[in-house]
């Protein structure tokens, strides 16, 4: 039997390889899947505390998630696809257009 | 049918012909000339009927309304009303006719035309205003008119200056009244002339309280003001750089008569102490003005300097009458027409009459004789313009006060007797202000159109068409005429009668002998001192002080430059510089300052980094934790 702890583990884990993805990658495909990365690290604690709880509420929230992030996903690949096209890059450093 | 349709009518002709011109004619001086005098015999022949047909009536509507505060918009015809708007409407269609000859060949006629229109429109407008609110609106109407028609020749530098000098001058006369205007509200909480005539007849103790002399002097500033009382006479003779007929309808026997006109509108509120004060003011504008005209060389300084001091004489009689009636024998009880009210209008209508008269015959002489203005250059008219040399002798004659045969003497008359019945020393100060009336007069009449001619415009003048004639010999019979009340009509007798009844009044004998010893002394020294068109001013080799004095006009101008330039310029040159410092400085660009140094703090948090971002907003994130945990 898998314990909540190892649950939460591995959440925290996927969750932290996210946010440092976010923070340190610099293509923005990468913090993109690095983002979804973090939505799926919560969705793994929110069912993993459903499951104990005993409670549905955390599934709940779950499909709102995977529902929202499906949206999302759609709406940001075109955005990246498009600025692709304009700009022929998807590196973060060199998207500061607004800065100058 | 009610009777403010009329009242209507007679301010939409001009104001839909000054409407029409400006927005359809602007290019089309003929028509343009024809709309306008068409709707000045419209605005005649409706006046007439008003006078004729109508009874005296107030029509009011509201106008605006804010609160408890409400403005109305109405007419009120009395007696005096009638008397002005048929002064008004007759001087205007005749001056409109002889401005056809004068303006012939103006370029700008149609803007001309359009001036007087809008003049129109306003000098009925005012005369007919039933509240000191609407009278104002419409008083500063005329100012504008005014500052209109002074400027008219666009190309002359002295023009332009004369008229920006009327306007602001008259200003400084309207701010007072204005003031004045707001204290009525304030005390009585009503700008209704009626109502507050009722409330001063049903209160006497009213009169004696000092706020309201100073009402009546506040409104007394508007007339300083427009009616050239002395301090602020100095725009009047200026005003002279406009076109002649300008000059004969609205500085001379309409507009500049307005004041007066305000005077006798508000007399129920004139306290003993305020009257006091207008009379003196009257009478030193009516010398002052006396003596500058006696050392002018420029035909239309001359009539202006005498109208300021006619003026002069009529504001002078209101105060005296009114103190009269104030003071007098108990038998008066608050009728809207005093002594002083019938002698300052019979003057104001005969003034306008004669002095019209005399601007319009100057047009004619300035006409032909190729815009010539200086009497020393003129000469030997008498032969070559007989029908605007014998009008203009007509209108001489009254303005002089020749005994028995003319208007003037009467009205004159009529002011000097109430002058000798209330005050010794202005009689005789005004007295001697008709000595010199008849000495400067006789001094123009004689240089110019006497002996031979002098310039070469002099000696080709010859008379001009039907067009500028007609309108002088109408003139000239109600310069003659109008002293005797039998010449009007019964609508306008009630005032004018009263008037007459002063200048036959007790001491009758008296005054009149003064009055003729005055008109014939000042005559005869003109005669004697003046050679038949002659070439210089004798006076100025006499006495070269005086002379001196008059001609630079008391120094006024001089003053009043320095003044501005001295110390009212260094006052705005210091109150600029606190401007500057203090609000523009400190306030204004100092808070523009805090906002910039504040947004170039914040741009430098801008990087243009997605990765910094996302540290602040863990920053963020940091921050809210930290905050609903409660560690703060």
């Amino acid at each position: 039997m898998i314990s909540l702890e190892q649950y939460i583990v591995v959440s925290s884990l996927l969750f932290a390889i996210g946010f440092f993805g976010v923070l340190f990658r610099k293509n923005t495909l990468v913090i993109y899947m690095c983002l979804e990365l973090m939505l799926n690290a919560a969705n793994l604690a929110l069912i993993a505390f459903s499951r104990y709880h005993g409670g549905m509420g955390g599934n709940l929230f779950v499909f709102f998630t995977i529902t929202v992030a499906a949206a999302e996903v759609a709406v940001g690949l075109a955005i990246i696809v498009a600025l692709f096209r304009k700009r022929q890059t998807v590196e973060v450093e060199e998207l500061n257009e607004l800065k100058n | 049918m009610g009777s403010e349709l009329y009242a209507y009518a007679l301010l939409a002709f001009p104001f839909l012909s000054a409407t029409a011109i400006a927005f359809l004619f602007r290019r089309n001086g003929l028509v343009a000339s024809g709309i306008s005098v068409a709707a000045a015999a419209l605005i005649l022949a409706t006046a007439l009927h008003i006078i004729f047909r109508l009874e005296n009536f107030e029509f009011n509507v509201h106008w605006i309304e804010l609160g408890s505060f409400s403005v109305s918009f109405g007419f009120l015809i009395n007696d005096l009303a009638k008397l002005m708007l048929f002064v008004v409407a007759f001087v205007g269609f005749l001056v409109h006719v002889f401005s056809l000859g004068y303006m012939k060949d103006d370029p700008n006629k149609a803007r001309f035309f359009g001036g007087l229109s809008i003049f129109m429109f306003s000098m009925l407008g005012l005369v007919m205003a039933s509240s000191l609110v609407t009278l104002f609106v419409f008083w500063e109407l005329v100012g504008f008119s005014s500052y209109m028609l002074i400027g008219f020749y666009l190309g002359k530098p002295s023009a332009a200056a004369a008229s920006k000098k009327a306007f602001i001058v008259n200003r400084v006369g309207d701010f007072g009244f204005l003031i004045g205007i707001i204290m009525v509200f304030s005390m009585f909480g009503t700008f209704n002339l009626t109502s507050l005539s009722e409330i001063f007849s049903g209160d006497a103790s009213l009169l004696q309280t000092a706020s309201v002399t100073a009402i009546g002097l506040f409104l007394f500033c508007g007339t300083v003001g427009k009616s050239g009382q002395l301090p602020l006479h100095v725009w009047l003779p200026d005003a002279m750089e406009g076109p002649t007929p300008v000059s004969a309808l609205i500085h001379a026997a309409t507009m500049v008569a307005a004041g007066v006109f305000l005077l006798c509108r508000t007399g129920f509120l004139m306290t003993v102490d305020a009257l006091t004060v207008i009379v003196w003011v009257g009478v030193l504008t009516a010398l002052v003005s006396g003596f500058t005209a006696i050392a002018q060389r420029d035909i239309k300084k001359i009539l202006a300097y005498s109208t300021v001091s006619q003026l002069g004489y009529m504001v002078a009689a209101f105060g005296l009458g009114s103190l009269v009636a104030l003071s007098g024998s108990g038998s008066h009880e608050h009728a809207i027409v005093t002594g002083g009210v019938a002698a300052a209008m019979f003057h104001l209508t005969t003034h306008a009459f004669f002095k019209a008269l005399l601007f319009l015959g100057s047009g004619s002489i300035i006409h032909a004789c190729h815009h010539e203005q200086d009497i020393f250059k003129m000469g030997g008219l008498a032969k070559k313009m007989p029908i605007t040399f014998w009008t203009f002798t007509l209108a001489l004659l009254a303005l002089i006060g020749t005994p028995f045969i003319t208007a003037g003497f009467y009205s004159k008359d009529a002011i000097l007797a109430l002058a000798y019945q209330q005050d010794k020393v202005a009689f005789s100060a005004l007295v001697f202000g008709a000595v010199l009336t008849a000495f400067y007069m006789t001094r123009l009449w004689k240089i110019a159109f006497l002996g031979s001619p002098k310039s070469e415009g002099a000696d080709h003048a010859h008379e001009n068409g039907l067009v500028m004639t007609i309108p002088l010999i109408l003139l000239s019979i109600g310069s003659i005429m109008g002293g005797f009340v039998w010449f009007y009509p019964e609508a306008l007798r009630p005032i004018i009668l009263i008037g007459e009844h002063l200048a036959h009044g007790e001491n009758h004998t008296t005054v009149a002998l003064f009055g003729g010893a005055a008109w014939a002394i000042g005559l005869v020294v003109a005669w004697i001192l003046y050679g038949a068109g002659a070439k210089e001013d004798r006076l100025e080799r006499t006495a070269k002080p005086f002379h001196t004095l008059f001609a630079q006009k008391f120094y006024f101008d001089h003053l009043y430059d320095w003044y501005v330039a001295k110390i009212q310029q260094r006052i705005a040159l210091t109150l600029h510089f606190i401007e500057q410092i203090v609000l523009s400085g400190l306030i204004v660009r100092g808070m523009a300052g805090i906002a910039g140094l504040m947004g170039i703090g914040l741009r430098s948090l801008h990087v243009g980094n997605i990765h910094t971002y996302v540290y602040w907003f863990i920053g963020g994130l940091v921050l809210f934790w930290v905050l609903a945990v409660g560690i703060f």
